[in-house]
């Protein structure tokens, strides 16, 4: 195993899935320099024609990327902030999310759709949305909500060699987390959750940056109540199995994530926790999740965006 | 119409304003007491002060992101202590705290400012077109960079405000860079204004960093619009001195943009350029130019102690912004 | 190049085929024989027909658009008609002989007009990295000349030299949209200065000079030297679609308009030419009429002996939501 950060070890996967694949490009505006850093270094290795930069034009740099995709490469297009996927809503949601279906199976549309989402920067509503709830609301697109830098890489490279598009979601709030990743080579399959932490009382399901958040109220109510944290890495496919499975041990379940709460990540879970595991449950589900309003910058921002403190409340209502 | 003595000093006055307060607020983010973004305007101060003395304090505004469209609304009679106070999220914010950089202040005409580049051109699309409706001879001043220029946005707007012929003046503040990004490797043409002619609209260029320049294009411009003429596009040929946003690396795609590069950018600055041609003029005099840096000295020592002495915003503001009464 | 007269004789075949399938659709709309939309082209084929058959190669790519749904372009393309008539009767027409729309690089139409910009751009950097001189037709109409994605896309097709040439075939109606109060300019192809790229404004009721025009700028597509810009100018004889009302806005459009072009038919233009130029006899120009009829006529047959496309089980939905 070796050291590394959050956001090299997205940029190795790429890199990794540029050398083995020529038919793997980046797309995007300022992926050269990189604005988050992912996708930095790249071009110095691999020239301009496979890390591209753009003009300022979110709507032609998904298009071409799923164009290209139909045709025959696999390019991974960055749209920098997860809020801008909005301005490639028919790119994004109609095109690439329908046309392998659309036309009985015969085109398939291998694209990455990657862009940072979360808050945490206090930098506002268009600049802080985790817009998961609109992917995983869209049949035909995949989600992968990566929490540590083991996660990100592996999901990554699994994502590029999808034969579908994939949505990638990497969290603006992770990008310096150390973690170990190892030196070998290695792929992580879309659709199977990861026990972040094991326990016995309670189980809290957490997605990306909320993970962390859920490992340390977890550690510091350790003496009081055995916290099971489940990140499921990818909400589409969902591995609703081992969230079931955990729910049984707990019979208590919380679940956290940084989209709103209304119509979101959160209640699409508990609604199939409900739906398949309600005699196991001692107490109703509960949602921890940003309120129903556009993320405020500054100060407010933590009011809108759940905080540990909300964690520990939820967890004490269902072991009430 | 014929800029008197006054209105020349007013405008100096107005980008020696715009400047310390861009200064102020670079030293706010690296305090720590800007809480979110900053995105230098320095270099384009004659074109937001030029452009904006066009302006009837009703017509509509989108200053766009260079400085956070401040240069704009002083130009436009505005002072700076909203902005900033909103930059440092208190509740004497423009937006109460919670937009961080966004800016909104109505009573000047200026309804928003977005976080999506190119966004400006639908929404400016709308505004010309209640201008219209409304009658009142109001025109709008639509400002967006070479970046925004790519967007296609641009072109559903633009075509849409010439069939309507609405009264929108298209500003671009071509400061060459678009985030980390040349315009060379954005746009196949030397000059963005060409576009113009693809929809039957005037488009000029001008030295954006000559203000007078500015002034009288935007003018003719605004005169046009106001009487029924349609809209038009004036390309303002700029300078970015700073990187895209403060703390971000100064680079044109991967390479560090020199210090010889910058220098001869700041040859042209529109503030340095202004003062020695009113000095020559005898508008100005050595004395005038110090005593009006010093006004503005203390207008942004007022301007930092209002935002400091300002408290956050209550949480329970929250729940009322999301739906209007 | 010079075309030969057996391809002249095509470029009318394909025409009169494409004539009588569209007529097929209308009559089988109308009758209530079949479900859901169609949007007619008559008096269009010369666009399509002109631009396709002989300017490209079976690899190059093409975004169709949605006059007559494609059947102009599909039968250019040397694809049997066969799927796309059982399609629009809910039947499943089997295995078909010949290439498939894919493997003669269509991907689709798509159900948001302007959403061929963006693709066309990324089948356009597909072309330039796969160094195989490939080429891309994009179509679009007047209608969608008004989107955003055609300017992010002709952008940066010319910032790249991509080999795209951009076909609009302007009929001079977006839905009930006149195009004189849609666009700002007489011509659409007047954008393309903004970008430095060719442009040409042709009849597009004369399919040699739309063959002409577009072989052109295939040439200098596939010699790196960027995309063009192809206005064709030419006129929609029915409603947007059938069974809606066939207006300008508000009012009935002009009959005087509809018969002006009418008498601009491109198929009678090129037959009156062909037989003057004693390429065809009027006896050879019935029997091509001929055979296209006879061939809608078995094509109609074939969708009725086929099987309604209801799956017995609806897993098959499932199968196609991702590639393997």
């Amino acid at each position: 195993m070796k050291q590394t950060v959050y956001l090299m070890a997205i940029n190795e996967a790429l890199e990794e899935e540029i050398k083995r694949d020529e038919k793997v490009f980046i797309i995007g505006e300022n992926v050269q320099q990189g604005t988050f850093g992912v996708t930095s270094g790249l071009v110095q290795k691999f020239g301009t024609e496979r890390v591209m930069d753009t003009p300022l034009a979110e709507t032609a740099v998904a298009g071409a990327a799923i164009g290209a995709a139909m045709a025959g490469f696999r390019p991974v297009a960055d749209m920098m902030f997860a809020d801008f996927i909005y301005i490639a809503g028919d790119e994004i949601m109609l095109k690439a999310a329908k046309w392998h279906f659309m036309h009985g199976g015969k085109v398939n549309v291998p694209v990455v759709i990657m862009a940072a989402m979360g808050g945490g920067m206090k930098i506002g509503a268009e600049h802080s949305m985790c817009p998961e709830a609109l992917i995983m609301h869209t049949p035909g697109l995949k989600l992968a909500v990566p929490s540590t830098p083991y996660d990100a890489k592996g999901l990554l490279k699994t994502a590029i060699r999808d034969n579908n598009p994939v949505i990638f979601f990497y969290n603006k709030g992770l990008l310096g987390l150390p973690g170990e990743i190892p030196e070998e080579e290695y792929l992580i399959p879309f659709g199977q959750a990861d026990i972040k932490r094991e326990g016995s009382d309670v189980t809290v399901v957490a997605i990306s940056r909320m993970v962390h958040m859920a490992l340390e109220v977890a550690e510091k109510l350790k003496d009081k109540v055995s916290v099971e944290v489940v990140d499921p890495r990818t909400l589409e496919p969902l591995d609703i199995d081992t969230i079931v499975e955990s729910v049984k041990k707990t019979g208590r379940v919380v679940i956290v994530d940084e989209d709103n709460r209304r119509c979101g990540v959160t209640a699409e879970i508990s609604a199939q926790i409900f739906e398949t595991a309600f005699d196991y449950l001692d107490a109703p589900v509960q949602r921890v999740a940003a309120a129903d309003m556009p993320i405020a910058a500054g100060f407010l921002e933590d009011y809108v965006l759940p905080q540990p403190k909300d964690i520990e409340d939820a967890i004490e209502r269902v072991m009430a | 119409m014929k800029l008197e003595k006054d209105d020349l000093i007013l405008l100096y006055r107005n980008m020696v304003r715009t400047r310390k307060l861009d200064e102020l607020t670079i030293k706010g983010l690296q305090e720590g007491k800007v809480l979110s973004f900053y995105h230098s305007g320095q270099g384009s101060e004659g074109l937001a002060v030029g452009s904006a003395a066009c302006l009837r304090k009703d017509d509509y505004l989108w200053g766009h992101h260079r400085g956070h469209g401040i240069g704009y609304l002083i130009g436009k009679g505005l002072d700076g202590k909203a902005f900033l106070a909103e930059h440092y999220g208190k509740v004497t914010g423009s937006c109460l705290g919670i937009s961080g950089f966004h800016f909104a202040e109505p009573e000047y005409g200026a309804l928003g400012a977005a976080g999506t580049i190119g966004s400006q051109f639908p929404i400016s699309l709308g505004w010309g077109l209640a201008a219209k409706k409304t009658g009142k001879q109001q025109v709008v001043l639509a400002c967006f960079g070479d970046g925004g220029s790519n967007r296609g946005t641009l072109h559903e707007a633009f075509n849409l405000a010439a069939v309507w012929k609405l009264p929108i003046v298209w500003l671009c503040d071509n400061n060459g860079m678009a985030q980390y990004t040349p315009i060379k490797d954005t746009y196949p043409k030397d000059d963005i204004a060409d576009l113009a002619g693809g929809y039957n609209m005037p488009g000029v260029v001008v030295d954006g960093m000559d203000i007078m320049a500015v002034y009288e294009a935007v003018e003719a411009a605004v005169d046009r619009a106001r009487a029924g003429g349609g809209p038009s596009l004036i390309e303002a040929k700029t300078a970015r001195y700073r990187s895209h946003s403060e703390g971000s690396p100064d680079v044109s795609h991967t390479v560090t943009r020199s210090e010889a590069e910058i220098a001869e950018l700041k040859k042209r600055d529109p503030i340095e350029t202004f003062k020695i041609k009113l000095l020559k003029q005898g508008v100005l005099t050595e004395e005038m130019v110090d005593q009006i840096n010093k006004e503005a000295d203390e207008e942004i020592i007022e301007t930092e102690k209002f935002s400091l002495d300002s408290p956050p915003p209550e949480p329970s503001i929250l729940n009322k912004l999301i739906y209007a009464e | 190049m010079k075309l030969e007269k057996d391809q002249l004789v095509k470029f009318y075949s394909l025409m009169v085929r494409t004539r009588k399938l569209d007529n097929l659709m209308i009559e089988a709309l109308n009758s209530g024989r079949m479900a859901g939309f169609y949007h007619a082209g008559p008096g269009e084929e010369a666009v399509g027909i002109g631009a396709c058959t002989f300017n490209m190669r079976d690899d190059d790519y093409l975004y169709p658009h949605h006059r007559s749904h494609a059947i102009g372009f599909t039968l250019a393309r040397g694809i049997s008609p066969k799927g796309w008539v059982c399609r629009h009767f809910d039947k499943n027409p089997g295995e078909v002989e010949g290439p498939t729309a894919e493997e003669r690089g269509i991907f689709g139409i798509s159900g948001t007009i302007g959403g061929g910009f963006p693709l066309s751009l990324g089948w356009g950097i597909t072309a330039k990295k796969n160094g195989k001189n490939q080429a891309v037709l994009s179509f679009f109409g007047d209608g969608a000349s008004g989107r955003g994605t055609l300017h992010e896309s002709m952008n940066m097709a010319a910032i790249w030299k991509l080999p795209i040439v951009w076909i609009c075939e302007n009929n001079q109606f977006g839905q009930f949209m006149p195009i004189k109060d849609a666009f700002a300019r007489e011509d659409i192809a007047d954008i393309a200065a903004g970008y430095n790229m060719p442009s040409a404004v042709v009849d597009g009721q004369d399919v040699l000079a739309v063959h002409e025009a577009v072989e052109v700028a295939v040439q200098k597509a596939r010699a790196g030297d960027g995309p063009s810009l192809i206005e064709c100018k030419t006129y929609r004889m029915r409603g947007h679609a059938e069974g809606v009302p066939d207006v300008d806005h508000v009012d009935p459009r002009s009959e005087k308009d509809k018969e002006a072009w009418r008498k601009r038919d491109p198929i009678v233009l090129f037959k009156e030419n062909l037989i003057k130029q004693r390429i065809l006899t009027a006896e050879e120009v019935s029997k091509i009429d001929k055979e296209a009829d006879d061939e809608v006529a078995e094509l109609d047959k074939y969708q009725q002996e086929c099987p309604v496309m209801v799956p017995s089980d609806a897993s098959i939905l499932d199968v196609f939501l991702y590639a393997e």
